[in-house]
């Protein structure tokens, strides 16, 4: 008994830390505009968006386990619909962003209903192909303004999109925080994951929960959308519903280590710096895709867990590093 | 009568995997099936579960057709069932693979939570609630199987060889904890392969082969039926009795 009380003393006073740290960040988070040069400011709210994108795509590929090749149409979604709802409806920019997450998030059950059915690879196909299929109707639809693209009124204001973006990409992580690791709904979903048809065996009704899991991860897809196509105030059908979006997204989620809350802002973190300080250093250029693509091969062959796994193994630490290391080179 | 199999077939491409299958079971009793692999045992499972629609037949629960629904309707009218091969949640803790169990019936995180550690202590597994699943051995994955089933809070429990792969000495155990399963009055069915689990535990015998029922009847009687010698035990097994 006495351990059971000591173990859950330590847990707590670790949890005190965790909540002291994260409302730290958040004040840190609230003045970043006015510290750092706008250059930064526009790198740290990309970095945050990516942050967000990424977590939504865990919702579905890490805690549900269905790899999901199409999530940058439900991004493209967004950016369209706050464009048509702005430009065509002159509706505010808010109500344009509901609308832009409630959209998304409509299509992925359109999408979800004869999709969630398939797994593995299959999925992975299916949803590409489904990404592809909307890209290819925003290119020739008149309301989008077909392959010219379409064009937004100008806001200039770095600071207000900033806000907006820490806005929507902590209410992404509370969400998923509050949803997916202590609740019901993310028990089910990670049952899912782990073993379909036991889940069903004792109660989970798949379809349901998998079609929710998949309407909750496109929904704050749309809205980043939105809040992206206001900011750079331009958007294009390869643009928005490009696949790197998706790839990004998928990338970064299986960087930081997929199915755990802080993976994907970690995988976000670095591959946006890296992506940006490449950018710095060489100028506008495809180079680090190169780099990209040769971390992809890094993470699936050593670290399947990602950069959570790493450090849940405490492999920073130099004496279980070199342990770890003697177990995967011999010499 | 809590669960009636009226004449249930299906076939997978030409196979006939279960032919006209009759069976009833009465509340509180235990049902053995023995048989030879590919009898249709694990099949008739499945067809009970929903987890496969019969070509024909139905399945009658409780007074309800069941034919067809999905799985965790079933599941949640009151049917659980282990898995021959125990199919955890492998990446979640013993606790957590309960949990999902007692989400039929309880409504909040700590009233599933309070569930669970009840029915792990019944089974003997609350020292391992903690514990990844990947960590626990075949024996506490099969009793993970019965908990998980029984979080579920089953009328009906079907266990699909919940014994095979255990020592004697575990076996023992096994068949204690589901005899006090009886005593709490749970009706069960049980696919086993080990005569002498079947003979302690069941009320009645039916005995599949190509998925058919060539006999059903008390144990005793099962085991000097000459079409279930020929066909499943074997002349040695009959000898020696």
């Amino acid at each position: 008994m006495s351990v059971v009380g000591e173990r859950i003393k330590a847990n707590s006073t670790a949890l005190i830390w965790q909540w002291v740290f994260l409302g730290l960040i958040f004040l840190v988070s609230l003045i970043i505009p006015w510290i750092v040069s706008p250059l930064w400011v526009r790198i740290i709210t990309e970095i945050l968006m990516w942050a967000g994108l990424a977590q939504s795509w865990n919702i579905i590929g890490g805690y549900t386990g269905y790899l999901s090749f199409g999530h940058g149409a439900f991004f493209g979604m967004g950016a369209y619909v706050t464009g048509i709802a702005m430009m065509n409806l002159e509706w505010p920019f808010g109500v344009g962003l509901l609308l832009s997450g409630i959209m998304a998030a409509l299509l992925a059950v359109v999408i979800g209903y004869p999709t969630l059915r398939l797994r593995g690879a299959y999925f992975a196909i299916a949803t590409w192909a489904f990404g592809e299929m909307i890209r290819q109707i925003a290119l020739i639809l008149e309301i989008t303004g077909g392959a010219f693209g379409m064009q937004l009124p100008a806001f200039l204001n770095l600071p207000f999109f900033y806000y907006v973006t820490l806005g929507i990409t902590g209410l992404t992580y509370l969400t998923t925080y509050l949803l997916l690791e202590r609740s019901r709904f993310g028990y089910k979903l990670l049952a899912i994951r782990e073993h379909e048809e036991a889940a069903e065996m004792v109660g989970v009704d798949t379809v349901v929960i998998k079609m929710k899991a998949f309407a909750l991860s496109a929904f704050f897809p749309g809205v980043f959308g939105g809040i992206y196509a206001y900011w750079v105030t331009y958007i294009h059908p390869d643009s928005v519903f490009g696949a790197i979006i998706t790839d990004f997204m998928v990338v970064m989620a299986f960087l930081g280590g997929i199915g755990s809350l802080w993976g994907p802002f970690l995988g976000a973190v670095v591959v946006q710096l890296v992506n940006r300080i490449l950018w710095l250093t060489w100028g506008e250029g495809t180079f680090y895709l190169v780099i990209i693509g040769a971390a992809i091969c890094g993470v699936v062959l050593f670290i399947p867990n990602g950069i959570v796994g790493l450090l849940e193994a405490r492999i920073f630490s130099p004496r279980e590093a070199l342990s770890q290391l003697r177990k995967m080179v011999k010499w | 009568m809590l669960l009636q199999a009226h004449e249930l077939t299906i076939s997978f491409g030409g196979l006939t995997a279960v032919d006209r299958l009759s069976l009833t079971v009465e509340k509180g009793m235990i049902l053995g099936i023995i048989g030879p692999n590919g009898s249709g045992k694990t099949t008739f499972f499945n067809l009970v579960t929903g987890m496969y629609a019969p070509d024909s037949g139905k399945v009658i629960f409780n007074g309800k057709n069941i034919t067809g629904l999905r799985p965790h309707r079933i599941a949640q009218l009151g049917i659980g069932r282990t898995f021959q091969i125990p199919a955890p949640f492998s990446k979640m803790t013993v606790l957590q693979n309960v949990m999902v169990g007692t989400f039929i019936h309880a409504s909040t995180m700590k009233a599933a939570k309070g569930k669970a550690w009840e029915i792990l202590e019944m089974v003997r597994l609350d020292e391992k609630a903690e514990q990844q699943v990947v960590n626990v051995t075949l024996e506490d994955r099969k009793r993970l199987e019965l908990a998980r089933a029984l979080a579920t809070e089953p009328i009906l429990l079907l266990l699909d060889e919940v014994m095979s792969g255990l020592t004697p000495a575990e076996a023992k155990a096994a068949i204690e904890l589901i005899q006090t399963f009886r005593t709490q009055g749970l009706t069960m069915i049980i696919v086993e392969h080990v005569m002498d689990i079947i003979l302690s535990l069941c009320d009645r015998v039916a005995v599949l082969n190509y998925g058919r029922k060539i006999a059903e009847d008390t144990p005793n009687q099962i085991v000097n039926n000459q079409e279930v010698i020929r066909a499943y035990l074997g002349e040695r097994y009959s000898a020696r009795n």
